[in-house]
């Protein structure tokens, strides 16, 4: 089955086909294609004795995604990613600490203008000289997702805490935050070095920050406020 | 003394990390960056160096004396060797 998926034809294996999580991604049609996701690659050994065929198909392929964005000025981020004004704005963090409450709580707090059009794996694609975030057909277990392309304009990476605070990172610190809520295991030399050089891109030209928080709506206007004047001062 | 071959020296962001690489590191649960100095003995490393030409390349590339390199060599030994990245 044909999908266009962050602006790159991609052959997804008909096992992975999940109605809903890929409707919106779907092609008619015939093409050659980009990226081939290819069921015999999947690699059922990185899982636990008796997961689904259905979880496995949907964990692979998003897997064989990942590093195929590499060869594609890409990177998937495991983020919950929210659109305000036009900006994407990605909440990173490990599973289980807060990345969709976070963005739930833009939705709480600025309603129909924040847009959550991914809540686990957006693409990341540097095009024509800018970053973009891209819904993806990989997105968590409550299958939130757009399938949309916005201008990157942050990423925030989540700690749970007693106060709410924000900080900018620096390179070195933004530049290791990434790499470990992006792909960090890599099989080839050639895969590591795409994946550094974009995240060495990212860092140059997107702004990072570490937001400390409690699940208040406090939160997202500190991070909201925090992260527009970012981009702001990026001309992003 | 040799360097794993599961691990790689890069410069990221200014930064010199050491990444894991293959199958072997899959437990691998954090990053490992080195300052300029330890980028350096990590290099003379991939180049077939043993201790002592580890002190004295310090000695030379930096203004410390033998025993005080001697100190640091081996500092960054136990530390390579505790996280996994040596072979023998």
């Amino acid at each position: 089955m044909l999908c266009k998926i962050a602006e790159l034809l991609v052959e997804v294996p008909e096992d992975a086909v999940d109605p809903v999580r890929f409707a919106d991604y779907r092609l008619e049609g015939t093409g050659d294609p980009d990226i081939i996701l290819d069921p015999t690659r999947y690699r059922p050994d990185l899982y636990p004795e008796g997961v689904s065929p259905e979880m496995l198909a949907y964990m692979e392929t998003g897997r064989l995604f990942s590093v195929a964005l590499l060869a594609h000025s890409g990177l998937h981020l495991h983020a919950s990613a929210v659109e305000l004004d036009g900006k994407a704005y990605l909440f990173s963090a490990p599973s289980g600490t807060g990345k969709s409450t976070h963005t739930r709580l833009w939705q709480q707090v600025f309603g129909q203008a924040a847009q959550v059009f991914n809540d686990d794996k957006p693409a990341l694609r540097y095009v024509d000289g800018r970053w973009y975030a891209y819904g993806t057909p990989w997105c968590g277990k409550d299958g939130i997702h757009q399938n949309r392309k916005i201008p990157l304009a942050g990423i925030c990476f989540l700690k749970q805490a007693k106060e709410n605070r924000i900080r900018r990172l620096d390179a070195p610190e933004a530049m290791q935050k990434l790499l470990w809520q992006t792909i960090h295991r890599f099989r080839s030399v050639e895969n590591m070095d795409r994946t550094l050089a974009q995240v060495d891109l990212l860092v140059r030209e997107i702004p990072v920050f570490e937001l400390e928080n409690r699940p208040e709506p406090e939160a997202a206007r500190l991070s909201y406020e925090t992260m527009r004047r970012g981009a702001e001062e990026a001309n992003l | 003394m040799k360097l794993s071959e599961n691990f790689a020296l890069r410069q990221v962001a200014g930064t010199w990390v050491v990444m894991p690489l293959g199958d072997a590191t899959l437990d691998f649960n954090g990053m490992m960056t080195l300052n300029d100095t330890g980028a350096f003995l990590w290099k003379a490393l991939e180049q077939g160096s043993d201790k002592e030409a580890l002190v004295a390349a310090l000695t030379a590339e930096y203004a410390v004396d033998a025993e005080r390199a001697a100190t640091d060599v081996a500092e960054f030994i136990t530390m390579l060797a505790n996280a996994g990245c040596l072979v023998e």
